[in-house]
């Protein structure tokens, strides 16, 4: 008897569920059981003064609609998903482009691309910091010369460019990973239907218009739909390069749930305002699938 | 229409030389097949022809301009590539159009050159289709159109038919001359399969490793081959050869190996103790089951192997002393592997080659 028919028909290989077991766990402990306990612990009313819970489903939700900060939380996010999905999308899409070639050095090219990815963001955030600071940094002291910025308005501390400040940081390290993702793209075009159109005539441009983008858009999709999903997550770079400031001129919506948990201590509320960051980041992407018609 | 001509044309990668010194002349309207085995280098001169790859040394005119540095958009060629190399994302109406859209060309003449296009390759049904709707004989024939609505100065196929099975192959075949025909465009058509070659071509040329070895017309090529790689590379079944010496013995020459006795054409200059290669089409042996039935002096006993009937000749797969050879009859003869079979070579088809230089004597 071999050493196969020995074991139950639902251990051996063809039976998918032990094998499904481990990660179903997996997900089960670290994915759905804190989503529940959210959901539950959203139902419940946290009074600060006496750190007692009561059961008030509606309120928290109540609340979330009607709280302004929220309001604000998701146009900031949104402007910043938008904005560093478009810039990281095109620089992403330029700098492949100028990477996609056999010639020698090349290779190496690409791999230095990708330096900032091992970058925690965490240290990209103050790094950044550094360079932005007001007296001696790097980017600030280089826009003062170029009478592009007045050192009386910091480049993070003033409303008006502190999203951007964020923003350039959080493009500096993930433009490599678009890059990344593209490069793979094309590189696994296929040539020939290149040749055929230089041969019908089409210049470069005509070429990148009419094959290249039209080849490339489950790529891009797929891009965006990842980093659009990461994006809308923000929360490193906020915390430790603005903590959401000036004011609240760059609370993002995980931000502001960070702040009602861990400054108000009001974990319902905050559970309530993470679950919606949650519910919206699934609308976007679902309506984001439906109209590009993304598969997988 | 335009003529092609070619002269010292080398192609190196690095230190590598791919194509030496070739010198071609396609006229005008020609239909002309390149063909060789697998890197021999005929698919790189075409690519040069069409400007895909850059000319490291020589020159290519159409006409009697010269093309080198002109790019392969402004050359007004059309290309048939092997995959097809169609647009995926595209309609075949859209693909078939897409160079005149990009010329700005009206709509109207661009429908009409598009439908006059699809209805020579039966392709009226699938004009909303997407290549990957289609089958392999169609795809091939939206290439085809693509190329055709261009109304192009030279055509070019790289291995066109490759990826199709063995009927369907036939069928283009016939489709690609007859357009040829019709449009009388001047063509060059690459191939590694011989009978593409010879049953399309106006003018084969023969390549081996970057290097032209005989271009004519496919009788010619078939019944005078200038060397023995020409020789071997064109037919099929591929044309016998012995290596054998030329001896004499009472007054006669033969060409000889061990007991073996060849009859040798009385028109050749040959020496005795020369080397040479011995070569007969399968077509050109005579065979018979009884001795008598050919001319006893010159008849050779080889023992069967195997037979392959294919209707219209049978091949017989034979040894005689110990070498495997082929004949071809078109008579039914009764024949079973074992069997003894007379057969004799038909002395004013023989080839020969020099034992040294492999070339023609």
């Amino acid at each position: 008897m071999s050493k196969r028919a020995l074991l139950p028909r639902w251990l051996t290989s063809e039976h998918p569920l032990p094998w499904l077991f481990p990660v179903t766990s997996l997900l089960l402990v670290f994915g759905l059981y804190p989503i529940l306990y959210s959901l539950w612990l959203s139902f419940y009313k946290r009074n600060p003064a006496t750190r007692k819970e009561t059961f008030l489903p509606s309120y928290n939700w109540e609340k979330l609609f009607a709280d302004d900060r929220v309001w604000d939380a998701i146009q900031i996010t949104f402007t910043y998903a938008f904005v560093a999905l478009a810039l990281q999308l095109i620089l992403g899409l330029a700098i492949a482009l100028l990477l996609d070639s056999d010639k020698k050095g090349f290779g190496v090219l690409r791999a230095l691309m990708t330096l900032p990815l091992v970058v925690p963001p965490a240290v990209t955030g103050m790094m950044f910091l550094l360079m932005y600071d007001s007296s001696f940094g790097v980017i600030s002291n280089a826009l003062y010369s170029l009478n592009l910025l007045s050192p009386s308005a910091p480049i993070l501390g003033t409303g008006s460019t502190a999203l951007w400040g964020v923003i350039v940081a959080d493009t500096w390290q993930w433009t490599p990973f678009m890059v990344l993702i593209m490069l793979a793209g094309l590189r696994a075009l296929p040539k020939e239907p290149f040749e055929a159109a230089s041969i019908d005539g089409a210049t470069a441009i005509q070429s990148f218009i009419h094959l290249t983008l039209p080849m490339m858009s489950k790529i891009i999709a797929l891009a965006v739909l990842i980093r659009g999903i990461d994006l809308f997550r923000i929360f490193d770079y906020v915390k430790v390069m603005t903590d959401s400031g000036p004011g609240t001129a760059t609370e993002t919506l995980t931000a502001y749930a960070g702040t009602v948990y861990f400054k108000s201590a009001n974990f319902p509320y905050a559970s309530t305002v993470a679950l919606g960051t949650l519910i919206l980041v699934l609308l976007t992407a679902t309506l984001f699938i439906k109209i590009f018609k993304v598969r997988f | 229409m335009a003529s092609v001509k070619i002269s010292n044309l080398e192609k190196a990668y690095g230190a590598i030389k791919v194509l030496h010194q070739l010198d071609l002349d396609v006229e005008e309207g020609k239909f002309v097949v390149l063909l060789g085995p697998s890197g021999c280098g005929k698919s790189t001169l075409l690519r040069m022809i069409a400007g895909l790859e850059s000319v490291t040394g020589g020159d290519i005119y159409f006409d009697d301009k010269r093309v080198n540095d002109v790019h392969a958009k402004d050359r007004n060629i059309a290309m048939v590539f092997q995959n097809y190399a169609l647009y995926a994302h595209m309609s075949v109406r859209k693909n078939m159009a897409f160079s005149m859209r990009l010329n700005k060309t009206d709509k109207k003449t661009m429908d009409e050159k598009v439908n006059w296009a699809s209805s020579i390759l039966g392709l009226d049904d699938y004009l909303d289709r997407l290549p990957k709707e289609l089958s392999g004989g169609q795809r091939q024939r939206v290439a085809m159109g693509r190329a055709i609505v261009r109304d192009p100065e030279v055509f070019l196929f790289d291995e066109p038919l490759s990826n199709l099975d063995a009927k369907l192959r036939v069928q283009m075949r016939t489709e690609i001359k007859d357009l040829h025909q019709r449009l009388k465009t001047t063509t060059v058509y690459v191939t590694h399969d011989q009978i593409e070659a010879m049953t399309m071509a106006d003018e084969v040329v023969v390549m081996r490793d970057g290097i032209i070895e005989q271009s004519g017309t496919p009788m010619k090529i078939y019944d005078k081959p200038n060397n023995l790689f020409v020789a071997q590379f064109i037919g099929s079944p591929t044309m016998n050869i012995i290596k054998c010496q030329v001896t004499e013995e009472n007054g006669t020459r033969y060409a000889a190996l061990d007991k073996l006795r060849l009859p040798l054409p009385d028109d050749r200059d040959l020496q005795v103790g020369q080397a040479l290669y011995y070569g007969v089409r399968p077509e050109h042996f005579k065979i018979s089951k009884a001795a008598h039935d050919i001319n006893a002096s010159s008849s050779l006993t080889g023992i069967i192997k195997v037979v392959e009937p294919t209707g219209p000749e049978t091949h017989v797969y034979l040894t005689l002393a110990d070498e495997n050879l082929c004949a071809i009859t078109r008579e039914r003869i009764e024949m079973k592997p074992g069997d003894e079979i007379h057969l004799q070579p038909d002395v004013s088809h023989v080839h020969l080659f020099d034992g040294e230089t492999k070339n023609a004597i």
